[in-house]
């Protein structure tokens, strides 16, 4: 089955996906921040790969970005993606209290953070979906990076490629309430080449 | 006259004649290859994502894959009357902006595999790869000029290159 078929029902399907495992994820980033964490309702649908970076931003804005890696019958990569200016923000909710004045500490006690927020928040999402298919999906640990938004998609648009020059995107933002404004979050689920069948077969919509 | 600035996307190949200013923002585990040809006033970039069109299933873009793109490169190149025996290469890109443990080989390590192809059908088509900047685990953004022959490579945190 190539991605260019998925119908609107399988496409319904793949949204509740993104809706219970961003709800999971809400829940996970608020019980760690202690503070309420909102979550617009989710996308799913099919871009052209190549357009895939701009649904995020422009490709030379500077992101922070965690990536886990869930093994098992419905491998896939799951990113967590944010605003530099406003990972550092979400950070310090965390870490500002053990401000110091050494630098390099400062941006190693950030990373650190954030990866534990990718972590859980990307944990939460893959447990739901654990969870819902029956699939024991086993979780990597988290492997951050802070570089171009365009720079960072690449590998992601490279995994879609293999399989064609569509992309699902199951689109799924959360909302931190941050100290002016709010600290907004994507999550991204990029299916293995081939397995996204497996796991609409396991939703009965195949 | 003012170079022509363009901008070369994902699985895009472009050439030009003299003047060009041929860019590629945000570059990670793709490749940003040159080929030129400085006597004839030609060069011509390629946006590679992927290193083998026969692990894929359908193949649209010929600028998606190294084995498609380099070909595709030479034919465009060909047409605006480019020397074959004169062409030089020069590259970026091929990083793993991802480091998982174990993750060197599979899906992250997309971009050492990239350069692996790319470089590897260079040498089988006898072009000189005079330049290059790859692997890493940072982006790059690229611009290369008819005016200097110079591949520009700006990385966060680094210095500007000029190749």
């Amino acid at each position: 089955m190539e991605r260019e078929d998925l119908n609107s029902i399988q496409l319904d399907a793949l949204r509740e996906v993104g809706n219970i495992g961003a709800g999971h994820a809400a829940t996970a980033l608020s019980g760690l921040l202690n503070r309420p964490v909102g979550m617009a309702v989710p996308q799913a649908r099919l871009v052209p790969i190549y357009d895939l970076p701009q649904l995020y931003g422009a490709a030379e804005s500077l992101i922070c970005a965690v990536l886990v890696r869930a093994e098992g019958d419905f491998s896939c990569n799951l990113v967590f993606m944010m605003e530099e200016e406003k990972a550092l923000e979400l950070a310090d909710l965390l870490v500002g209290a053990f401000c110091c004045d050494d630098e390099e500490m400062l941006h190693q006690l950030r990373d650190s953070a954030l990866s534990e927020v990718g972590n859980i928040v990307l944990g939460a999402f893959v447990n739901s979906l654990s969870a819902f298919t029956g699939f024991p999906l086993p979780v990597s640990v988290p492997a951050i990076a802070h570089d171009m938004l365009g720079a960072l998609l690449d590998v992601i648009v490279a995994i879609y490629g293999i399989s064609g020059d569509v992309a699902l995107v199951v689109q799924t933002a959360l909302a931190v309430k941050g100290i002016d404004g709010e600290l907004g979050g994507h999550i991204l689920m990029v299916p293995d080449p081939g397995k996204l069948p497996i796991l609409l077969g396991k939703l009965g919509v195949l | 006259m003012k170079p022509q600035s363009v901008h070369v996307g994902m699985a895009e190949l472009v050439a030009l004649r003299h003047p060009a200013l041929l860019v590629t923002l945000g570059l990670g585990s793709c490749i940003g290859l040159v080929l030129y040809d400085e006597a004839n006033r030609i060069a011509g970039l390629v946006h590679i994502m992927l290193p083998d069109s026969r692990q894929s299933r359908n193949e649209t873009k010929p600028g998606k894959f190294a084995d498609t793109a380099l070909p595709a490169l030479l034919a465009e190149l060909n047409k605006l009357g480019a020397s074959r025996s004169r062409l030089k290469a020069k590259m970026a890109g091929g990083a793993q902006m991802f480091n998982l443990p174990g993750s060197g080989q599979g899906l992250l390590a997309v971009g050492n595999r990239n350069i692996e192809a790319t470089k590897n059908l260079l040498a089988q088509l006898n072009i000189p790869l005079v330049a290059s900047d790859t692997g890493g685990n940072k982006g790059r953004s690229i611009e290369f000029s008819t005016e200097t022959w110079v591949l520009t490579v700006k990385t966060l945190g680094k210095s500007v290159q000029m190749l």
